[in-house]
């Protein structure tokens, strides 16, 4: 593992025993540092990732959510020393093959934030089920609504942070808005903000794991009370 | 004083002082809960109060009156123990997260995995 390389990757685990193993295996192979931030599984997440001996792990002593788990493991992270910091699922849905087509933007000071998209290029927008499809666009003008960006993609959860990027948020949203919230953070620290493109393996596994249609609702009324109650 | 107004008025000390005595909350909340109280009190045993308030504010009856303002003051109360309720969870996750930082395991020095 490079320990110089002051890329942190950030993988937050809930429950995750059926694919964590694959999605670390996968992820070792990139050089960079892993933090997994276990979210209080209660499954056979924590003796899976004690096989690891390699990765920082972290523990919530309760389930908090996934934003939690995340700001965790950025926190985490940025006291570490951390240049640049990846957001990974822990769910099998991303490739570890696109983390370096993230990174390049922010080695190369053209961006703070790099967002994944499964909408710039055909192949990887083919994949993405209608249904889902039509979420996602709703989410996009909720994300424009909120935050001022207009986006090809929304609730990608593979995505970069330059330094800078990760000190300027601060999520509170516990939940799964914790994706909006964190463009809306970004825009106002005024960052600046690059798409690329990502694919996402919608397997039954992570299908079943994922955001309910159903479940985008909730997440519009948590971003709602959060901002009214702030 | 009817059977009615004996049981509000017994309902309103009840929550008043079970509200003093087993909260500690600020002096300014404490007053408020005062106040309503009394005020409450006041509507019990003088309902004439309430119609000629609600004659004033074009309510007409003053049951209406108490209604409105009862879900006006369910409303308000729901934000408040709503931003509470967030404030805690706030605290909490500070709380777990610190907890889980501090009990972080580094990766192994890869001279001394087998």
């Amino acid at each position: 593992m490079n320990q110089d390389s002051g890329v942190f990757i950030v993988v937050p685990a809930f429950n995750e025993a059926a694919s964590i193993g694959a999605t670390l295996d996968q992820l070792s192979t990139t050089g960079h540092q892993i933090v997994v931030v276990d979210d209080g599984s209660t499954d056979a997440t924590p003796s899976i990732l004690s096989r690891f001996t390699q990765i920082h792990r972290l523990r919530h002593p309760i389930n908090l959510g996934q934003g939690a788990a995340l700001q965790t493991g950025m926190t985490y992270a940025l006291e570490q020393g951390a240049g640049f910091i990846v957001h990974f699922d822990a769910d099998g849905q991303h490739r570890a093959a696109d983390i370096e087509r993230l990174l390049e933007p922010l080695f190369a000071d053209e961006a703070d934030a790099v967002l994944g998209s499964r909408f710039l290029v055909a192949e990887h927008r083919q994949r993405v089920p209608p249904m889902r499809r039509c979420v996602l666009q709703a989410a996009r003008v909720v994300n424009y609504l909120l935050s001022g960006l207009w986006l090809t993609d929304a609730h990608n959860g593979l995505r970069a942070l330059a330094r800078r990027a990760a000190e300027a948020v601060r999520l509170q949203e516990n939940g799964y808005g914790h994706a909006t919230e964190i463009l809306i953070q970004l825009a106002r620290a005024k960052m600046r903000i690059v798409e690329r493109p990502t694919c996402v393996l919608y397997t039954d596994y992570a299908r079943a794991k994922g955001q309910s249609t159903f479940n985008a609702v909730h997440i519009l009324l948590d971003l709602c009370l959060g901002r009214l109650l702030r | 004083m009817t059977p009615i107004q004996y049981l509000l008025i017994g309902a309103i000390g009840f929550s008043a002082t079970l509200y003093f005595l087993r909260l500690r909350s600020r002096k300014r909340d404490r007053l408020v809960v005062l106040f309503v109280s009394f005020l409450a009190c006041a509507c019990v045993l003088m309902p004439d109060w309430t119609t000629r308030a609600a004659q004033i504010v074009g309510v007409g009856r003053g049951a209406d009156l108490a209604f409105y303002v009862s879900i006006v003051a369910l409303g308000l109360m729901n934000v408040v123990l709503l931003s509470r309720v967030r404030e805690i969870r706030l605290q909490l996750t500070e709380l777990a997260r610190r907890h889980a930082i501090d009990r972080s395991s580094l990766p192994q020095r890869q001279d001394r995995v087998p």
